[in-house]
């Protein structure tokens, strides 16, 4: 049942459809995150547990209307021990390891046990039982987030105890800090790395985003912040081919887009765009590499994908985001398009997450997790 | 616990109307002719809830310093003071008013004025919750964090605060 006025809207390109609707967690869904290597999608809550679902993969060849033919069901529920909500969730690059961040203030690292014939990599409907490996422990209050990097070396996290903590990834499940940044003025609500680069980003509470790097002969330091949003900064996603870019999305109900300045030393950057769209908070963005067939035509210029974003309103919204020339001498410029528009993704509930699934065969397919406990698998389909 | 308010202005608490949700078929509430139905709930039919039953719901939780006080006799929370948006009716704005500028109990009492309506509420309601413009000398950052819902999340797993917001609440359903 909608209550909202219909809108005099022109048609768009896309439409968004349901393929998977699953319940289960007895509190909010905060977070979901897609393994890298595995099909597997894995939700948190508030319920303090983590729900892993296993999907068959559909085979590439398969380009008609496959939706019907991808099934999800789930895997496990792991019970994780942590006294309080689980807010965030990250997955190793190789898809061996998920990491959990707590509102106990602990992160929490996971791996299977090897079943009997150690063969847990290649089963993915057995393999035993998630076990925590290891706990990090340091933050003094909620935990916020928690990412790893493009290597799988380093992991970071973030706090309403105002600091970043970036830690090294040792073999046998050994954790070495490797830096606190106590650069915010107020709680880091998310950490994201660079898609190919050792670089992160963090946002904040305090309407910032601030960007650190590695110091080789030092420690790692805040090498710029980003201003402009007119509130908490709930969400960061990276321009995913190259990290030329990155998207933010704020309390003050836009998403903007920031250009990475070419040149040596520092990294700096300039705004690009403010997308307006939302009614209200905008809690996460996902931002996914477009498959070049599906580029919308009439867009021009370079494609750098498609950003998906949700919040507090309960609408999806995703757009399509290009590269075009600037004038002679200056920067180029950024336009979005409209691809589609879901509104009451999860009913009357607020989205708290979304994320597009990074594996082949798999474009077009996002997850949402919901304040309704539930997690929604959709797919983009492109008329 | 430090006393921010010693000497409160008390206010006279106004009758509780026999606050229903609304039942729009009959006028008369009792006829025993009519046919309405007793059992509707808000699954179906989408009824407003207006500025008095939402006044209805929080006027009695106890203020955390003086627990014999209510929000209303503090006069921290009145009817006028609940808004709707014209555009979206289930998007509600409830202003309230500390007793003193410097109330370090700000927002303690508007987390219960949230918990409350959380509670109560059928859930397509989305609250925003402010202090009354000019009422407090940190405004901008008590609006922040009452309505930043992972700040408010976190709080109500603080097991010493809700153990005080549960007891604040508990006179929230009495009526005056």
């Amino acid at each position: 049942m909608s209550r909202r006025e219909s809108r005099m809207e022109v048609d768009l390109p896309g439409k968004i459809e349901l393929i998977a609707d699953l319940p289960g967690h007895e509190d909010k869904a905060w977070h979901v995150a897609w393994n890298p290597a595995r099909p597997l999608l894995a939700s948190c809550s508030a319920d303090k547990t983590v729900r892993l679902y296993h999907y068959n993969t559909i085979s590439t060849s398969d380009t008609s209307d496959s939706s019907s033919s991808l099934k999800f069901e789930l895997n496990t529920s792991i019970a994780t021990g942590h006294t309080k909500t689980v807010r965030g969730i990250a997955w190793s690059p190789s898809g061996q390891t998920l990491a959990t961040a707590s509102f106990d203030a602990n992160i929490g690292i996971w791996q299977q046990e090897e079943d009997e014939d150690g063969e847990a990599e290649n089963n993915v409907n057995g393999g035993g039982e998630w076990e925590c490996v290891s706990l990090l422990e340091g933050h003094e209050t909620e935990c916020k987030s928690v990412a790893y990097s493009s290597t799988g070396t380093l992991l970071a996290s973030c706090s309403r105890d105002k600091t970043v903590w970036i830690w090294e990834v040792h073999p046998d499940a050994d954790f070495e800090c490797m830096g606190v940044l106590m650069e915010h003025s107020q709680d880091v609500k998310c950490v994201a790395w660079h898609p190919t680069e050792e670089i992160l980003a963090s946002a904040s509470y305090d309407d910032t985003i601030k960007l650190y790097q590695d110091d080789p002969s030092d420690d790692w330091f805040c090498a710029t912040t980003l201003t402009g949003h007119t509130s908490t900064v709930w969400s960061i996603a990276w321009e995913p081919k190259e990290g030329g870019y990155l998207a933010s999305s704020s309390d003050d109900r836009t998403i903007r887009i920031w250009r990475r300045l070419p040149g040596k030393g520092d990294i700096s950057f300039e705004c690009a765009a403010v997308i307006e769209g939302h009614e209200r908070s905008v809690y996460s963005i996902s931002w996914a590499p477009a498959p070049e067939k599906e580029a919308v035509k009439d867009a021009g210029g370079k494609n750098l994908g498609w950003l998906a974003s949700t919040g507090g309103d309960g609408t999806v919204l995703i757009w399509q985001i290009n590269e075009v020339p600037g004038e002679p001498d200056k920067s180029p410029k950024i336009e979005q398009t409209l691809l589609a528009r879901l509104d009451a993704a999860h009913g009357v509930h607020d989205l708290n997450a979304i994320a597009w699934c990074p594996r082949a065969g798999m474009d077009g397919i996002f997850a949402t997790a919901g304040d309704d406990g539930h997690t929604k698998v959709w797919k983009l389909i492109l008329s | 616990m430090e006393v921010f308010n010693p000497n409160p202005t008390i206010f006279v608490p106004t009758k509780s109307r026999h606050a229903q949700f609304a039942k729009p078929h009959s006028l008369w509430l009792n006829d025993p002719d009519s046919e309405q139905d007793t059992d509707e709930d808000d699954s179906d039919e989408v009824e407003q809830i207006d500025q008095d039953e939402i006044f209805d719901l929080i006027r009695s939780i106890s203020d955390p310093e003086h627990r014999s006080m209510t929000l209303e006799q503090l006069a921290v929370v009145s009817a006028p003071q609940i808004t709707f948006n014209s555009k979206v009716p289930d998007r509600v704005t409830v202003e309230f008013t500390p007793t003193v500028p410097h109330c370090g109990m700000s927002t303690f009492i508007g987390l219960s004025i949230r918990v409350r309506l959380l509670r109560s509420l059928p859930e397509r309601y989305k609250i925003d919750i402010r202090v009354k413009p000019g009422s407090h000398e940190s405004e901008h950052a008590l609006n922040k964090q009452l309505n930043d819902k992972e700040r408010v999340a976190a709080a109500l797993e603080n097991p010493a605060l809700l153990e005080v917001l549960e007891q604040c609440l508990s006179t929230a359903g009495r009526s005056t």
